[in-house]
């Protein structure tokens, strides 16, 4: 059961339904158990891995919160204590809840890394020990990934840190805390969720309201939008574009790489527009995922605006602790001295940074063409910082003022240039295909003729689907514009009398069953990021 | 308050310190910029700033800043 297809609806509406129907103190029930039935119809036995992880994850933090509690209390009974002592006694407790901690985090990972990685790890450990020409064969598994295991794997082990951190209370109820490692929108690709925003919202009932069910109603619609009738529509240029058999050259492989780029991002935040939208109906208020990415001015900006949820689990739990971390002080200390202090001083954060995107191209999939997308990324981010200075000199001495529209604009397309490219790594069949695809690019660099001698209809479009794409990247475009501006759609929707509203809505449900690409029984494709 | 102005006009000299109430929330500093914060305050007021510390209540202000620095010495 996709999240854009007749039965997702159906089972949406039934759970709404029943939400608003039981009493308020037992409504978090009802989601516990669409969650259960979603999880289950979707992923069959498989969902014992969620629930494995899931207990697992609630008995450590149940541990945990149990040793940070007794030390409280030890520490306020304990007043004649010294300060010193009081320290100790602190610190040694301090000590057992973290290695709680990170046996809980190193048990979810576990299961992450052998059900994604194991393959991917055996087959590269296995050509490094045929290199060396020793013996002894890891043999690949045929292994079946639980929906959603890239996310939930996250979302589990932010868990227990912030616990341990004492940024949220351990729950004590594990079906509770079942429902919050699987609420059923949100199991599918996110967004990561943290416990102290999303768990109270979920386990307290929600009073019944009209203008959030439309608001809820209407992103859904937006999302189903972006998802049936342009990602799916743009399926055909990019496979043909990037298909392995394919010699196309020049200009039309990078509009691959674009047309790809936009077929992520209207496929990705079309998916978390359905989301939030489901859960706004239910009165949950998940985070934001996407902030008009493409209005990004640098690689950096970018991927603040892009999948922010990754985002900021990556610097809470690993940029920060690596970059402060007493091997990277150390290594700051020392590299003043051989490099100078601006390097010096930048060095850790550097280094803590090509890590992230090390890891960002690893969580995508076990393949190396995702490690070098993320370093694409890394590498573009750092040097940005790095020759800050110089960039600002080279503006100066060519007097641009950073102020003008025309700046602004320039710096938009530059990043979006510098992210397409990056998307070779990502979309390319390995990472031999995404370099014959640089190389391929620059193979008659200036041949525009594909946009006019009938290639373009040879890509899975006719001229009509070109134009009805292409009206509704417009589309999009205007509204990504209004919403970096901070307009609401959804409140100026609100705002128009009853007729006009209902007019509104009966014309997109029809433009979505006219325009929209779709399979057998009304069933999108799945989404590319529930593959990660 | 004077040696911690100089240290954060000296990372970040476009940013009105005094003025800013959401440095954070607002995204006028960045991750870099709250590593680099981060280091100079640790090396200037001998304390150490905890991966935990870093939440945007405690930087989204000069006057947050001043009173985890505070906070942290006192409970040396």
């Amino acid at each position: 059961m996709t999240i854009v297809s007749l039965p997702f609806f159906l089972f949406t509406a039934a759970v709404v339904l029943v939400y608003y129907a039981v009493p308020k103190k037992i409504r978090w029930t009802v989601l516990l158990a669409g969650s259960s039935i979603f999880y289950a119809l979707n992923s069959g036995w498989l969902a014992l891995v969620l629930a494995g992880t899931s207990l697992l994850t609630f008995v450590m933090g149940w541990a945990v919160q149990k040793v940070l509690d007794a030390s409280r209390a030890d520490l306020k009974a304990a007043e004649g204590l010294s300060r010193e002592e009081k320290k100790k006694r602190k610190e040694a407790a301090r000590k057992k809840a973290r290695a709680l901690m990170l046996t809980g985090v190193l048990a979810d990972l576990a299961a992450l890394l052998f059900l994604k990685y194991f393959n991917f790890f055996g087959s590269n450990l296995n050509r490094l020990l045929s290199a060396l020409g020793t013996g002894g064969r890891i043999p690949a598994l045929n292994l079946l990934l639980p929906l959603g295991i890239s996310f939930y794997t996250l979302q589990a082990m932010a868990y227990l840190i912030d616990v341990y951190r004492g940024k949220t209370a351990a729950d004590r109820n594990p079906a509770k805390f079942m429902l919050f490692m699987s609420f059923f929108p949100q199991i599918v690709q996110g967004p990561i969720p943290r416990h102290s925003q999303l768990a109270h919202q979920l386990y307290e009932g929600h009073d019944f309201d009209y203008q959030r069910l439309c608001f809820g109603a209407q992103l859904m619609l937006w999302g189903i939008f972006k998802k049936i009738v342009i990602a799916e529509r743009l399926s055909g240029p990019v496979q043909a574009l990037f298909a392995a058999d394919s010699a196309v050259t020049g200009p039309a492989v990078f509009l691959g790489a674009c047309l790809y780029g936009l077929q992520v991002y209207t496929d990705f935040s079309g998916g978390m527009d359905i989301v939030r939208g489901v859960a706004q109906m239910l009165g949950i208020e998940l985070e934001l995922n996407f902030t008009q990415p493409y209005f990004a001015s640098s690689v950096e900006d970018f991927w603040r605006r892009w999948h922010i949820t990754m985002g900021a689990w990556m610097r809470d739990y690993i940029f920060y602790p690596l970059s402060l971390s007493k091997a990277f002080t150390n290594l700051s200390r020392k590299s003043r001295k051989v490099f100078g202090a601006f390097v010096g001083k930048r060095l850790p954060a550097f280094l803590a940074m090509f890590i992230v995107y090390f890891l960002v191209g690893l969580w995508h999939g076990a393949d190396w063409k995702y490690i070098v997308y993320g370093v694409w990324n890394g590498v573009f981010i750092t040097s940005g910082i790095l020759l800050e200075n110089a960039y600002a000199k080279a503006r100066g001495l060519c007097g641009i003022d950073e102020g003008t529209v025309t700046w602004r604009a320039f710096r938009i397309l530059r990043t979006f240039a510098i992210v397409s490219f990056g998307r070779y790594f990502s979309r390319a069949d390995s990472l031999g295909h995404a370099m014959d695809l640089f190389r391929r690019t620059f193979i008659h660099w200036r041949d525009l003729s594909f946009l006019t001698d009938g290639t373009l209809l040879k890509w899975g479009l006719n001229t009509a689907n070109w134009v009805l794409l292409a009206v509704c990247v417009l589309i999009l475009f205007y509204v990504d514009a209004r919403h970096e501006k901070g307009i609401s759609f959804r409140r100026t929707i609100a705002a128009q009398a009853l007729p006009f509203r209902w007019l509104i809505y009966i014309g997109a449900v029809l433009a979505l069953l006219i325009f929209g690409c779709y399979g057998p029984e009304y069933s999108a494709a799945s989404f590319i990021y529930e593959r990660f | 308050m004077e040696q911690m102005m100089k240290i954060l006009e000296e990372i970040r000299p476009d940013v009105d310190f005094a003025n800013e109430r959401k440095l954070i929330d607002d995204h006028v500093l960045d991750s870099f910029d709250i590593i680099s914060i981060v280091q100079e305050f640790n090396e200037a007021f001998d304390i150490e700033i905890d991966v935990e510390d870093l939440e945007p209540d405690n930087f989204n202000t000069v006057e947050a800043m001043k009173e985890l620095i505070d906070r942290l010495r006192n409970a040396d």
